[in-house]
């Protein structure tokens, strides 16, 4: 069993806050919650990419989150204490500071935030090209709650408007993951003719100057529409620099690389429909200038299978390793540039809520369906889902090393 | 001796016509007054859910109430702690803790039971219906006026209702709301009591059409004056803490 670095202070978030639920006198807001969460996931046997040794094919997982949240005048703290079991690895226990912030004001209509912080300004469901400070994976499965940004930010508010600027990672300069670099950012927003208005820009190293825009508007009772685009001056692809020649085929070291593109478009826009029923259908199609393109996709596929041609010629280990490398292509959010998604949803009895969901990759036909139910009760939650990865046999989807995954998820509010 | 009773008559049909001629607007400020008198308030609720007669589920909430159709709604049940809905007219936003990313949510849109948040969030009928009294009831003791109200806006979370006032004193009885598709959605039943030391509507029932057995109860504990400042009721102010001590 191991206790990670650096979440020392979630653990003390959690015993004062479970301290003070055993109390009487809690004031301001305080709240608490622990999640159950197994995972089961199976392996796609016809993929080029599947390495068995690799932990992140490990079969079956538990996560288990003691969440609290505590507030109290402009302080406001969340922490997870989260156990992570995997089959064939020892348990870990992690204390995670999910946030940690202070908002106050300098007088009517101007505060501002210090600290960690969740920040997502962006508009979608699928895909949110203008979640440029919070950069979030919306496409995984069971996904755990949101670890903040560290910023300074000031807000310029009245009715109507409102300005953001955000100061992110104060002094970091540029750090080995794209959401760890220092940036400066600015957000407008602005709701006018019923309409929400959302306009974005930001300021790093790594990405040069992004700037976007977005709306959402509901009309009448039952339909929503929303549209975000945004540019970026910089990008930094991650390719296997084997896959563009034919003279080598395996490495010694990861020969992953970053591409540096400029002039990179994001871009999403969808429609919603919710009835008095209790149904509803989004549909949404999305273009990620950051994805791969499909002649990236057969390159790489092409020097996996030439890689697998060298089995029984060079040591096992070293083909393996770089298949693994290769498959880490796989960790991306969109695995193409173009996707579009269908979504229906389902509430009955005040209790139950369905979905099913159907992504697609028109330029590979690739797809991904999940279907989730989810139950609610008083003080719980339990939430269920399974997704299965396929379509065309040469589609990045259907060749991904993940075939299907399974998860639970029980959710308890604590008193 | 007959009079007297000429006058007697006389003064029951000069009562009688003066609530008549009363017109239908000061009708609705006058009942609007036992939910709400039109100040910015801060609302204290419950909303219950029963099947038969088993508590089910149950929800609290702080709601926030400006003039000028402006509402702020925040969650307090253990599950659904940080969550906050905002309307303003017509429009609704949801924030979920979670993401910290305000969403648009249509009206119809239900917070438990058979409540939608309009029904948590707008207290008011005199800003958004016109109409006409169409005649008269007995209603639990009560003699009621009946009035057929249309809404004036396209995105009210009903189009038309049925309203039942005592004839006296205007105190709502009891309420059919009809949705978009001209069917009847709920019946609502109104209970009187007393909140600060005024005559005011405590509690609010409604009934499912369709199923029968389940009924959901919004409870009003506390209506007290606050004026939150107006920024509070920017969409974009959702994901401050600055409602802390209001």
């Amino acid at each position: 069993m191991v206790i990670g670095k650096g979440g020392m202070l979630a653990v003390a978030m959690a015993m004062t806050s479970l301290t003070m639920m055993a109390g009487t006198g809690i004031a301001g807001e305080f709240s608490a919650r622990l999640d159950l969460s197994p995972e089961w996931r199976a392996d796609n046997e016809h993929s080029p990419y599947l390495v068995p040794a690799t932990a992140s094919s490990a079969v079956r997982s538990l996560r288990q989150d003691l969440g609290v949240r505590m507030r109290e005048g402009g302080f406001n703290a969340q922490g997870t204490l989260r156990l992570q079991a995997a089959e064939g690895s020892v348990p870990e226990y992690r204390g995670i500071v999910n946030q940690l912030y202070h908002d106050g004001e300098f007088g009517a209509g101007i505060g501002w935030t210090v600290g960690r912080k969740v920040m997502t300004w962006g508009v979608g469901h699928g895909f949110r090209p203008l979640d440029v400070v919070q950069r979030e994976d919306r496409r995984g499965i069971n996904q755990p709650p949101l670890v903040g940004v560290t910023l300074l930010a000031l807000d310029f508010l009245d009715a109507e408007e409102a300005t953001t600027l955000v100061w992110q990672h104060p002094g970091a300069g540029q750090r080995g993951v794209a959401a760890d670099d220092e940036a400066l950012a600015v957000r407008g927003y602005a709701f006018a003719d019923e309409t929400d208005l959302h306009a974005v820009a930001r300021l790093s190293q790594r990405y040069g100057v992004e700037a976007g825009a977005g709306f959402s508007k509901v009309v009448g009772e039952e339909w929503g529409f929303h549209g975000a685009a945004l540019y970026q001056r910089k990008s930094g692809q991650r390719l296997n620099h084997l896959a563009e020649q034919t003279v080598t085929v395996l490495a010694i070291a990861d020969p992953t690389v970053t591409n540096h593109r400029r002039n990179v478009f994001k871009a999403v826009a969808g429609a919603q429909w919710t009835g008095t029923t209790g149904v509803g259908v989004l549909a949404e199609a999305w273009y990620d200038g950051e994805a791969w393109t499909r002649e990236q996709w057969r390159q790489l596929d092409a020097l996996t299978l030439r890689q697998r041609a060298l089995t029984g010629v060079v040591p096992t280990v070293a083909i393996e390793s770089n298949i693994a490398w290769s498959a880490q292509a796989f960790d991306r959010p969109n695995l193409m540039r173009e996707n579009v998604m269908l979504r229906l949803t389902h509430e009955a009895d005040q209790r139950w809520k369905s979905a099913l969901e159907w992504l697609a990759t028109p330029r590979d036909g690739g797809r991904a369906v999940t279907l989730s139910m989810t139950y609610e009760g008083n003080h719980y939650r339990l939430s269920s889902g399974v997704r299965w990865l396929g379509g065309a046999t040469h589609s990045a989807l259907a060749q991904s090393p993940l075939q299907r995954a399974v998860w639970l998820q029980w959710g308890l509010a604590l008193p | 001796m007959c009079r007297y009773l000429l006058v007697a008559l006389w003064l029951a049909a000069s009562t009688l016509s003066a609530v008549a001629a009363e017109d239908v607007p000061a009708l609705l400020k006058k009942a609007d007054g036992y939910r709400l008198d039109g100040r910015a308030a801060r609302v204290e609720n419950t909303v219950e859910l029963y099947r038969g007669e088993v508590l089910d589920k149950v929800r609290k909430y702080t709601v926030y109430v400006k003039p000028g159709r402006r509402s702020l709604v925040l969650m307090k049940s253990p599950l659904e702690i940080g969550q906050k809905v905002l309307m303003l007219g017509d429009q609704f936003w949801l924030l979920m803790p979670d993401s910290q990313r305000p969403l648009r949510i249509t009206a119809s849109q239900k917070l438990l039971g058979e409540a939608a948040t309009g029904d948590v969030a707008s207290m008011t009928w005199s800003d958004d219906y016109v109409g006409q009294i169409v005649g008269e009831e007995d209603l639990r003791g009560h003699r009621c006026l009946r009035l057929e109200l249309a809404a004036t806006r396209p995105a009210v979370t009903y189009v038309r209702i049925d309203l039942y006032l005592d004839k006296i004193t205007a105190l709502p009885i009891k309420a059919d709301l009809y949705v978009n598709s001209g069917k009847r959605a709920k019946e609502a039943w109104y209970e009187a009591g007393v909140l600060e030391g005024k005559t005011r509507i405590v509690a609010m029932t409604l009934q499912d059409d369709i199923q029968t057995g389940r009924r959901t109860v919004i409870r009003y504990h506390s209506i007290e004056p606050r004026e939150a400042p107006d920024e509070f009721f920017n969409p974009a102010a959702l994901v401050r803490n600055a409602l802390a001590g209001w």
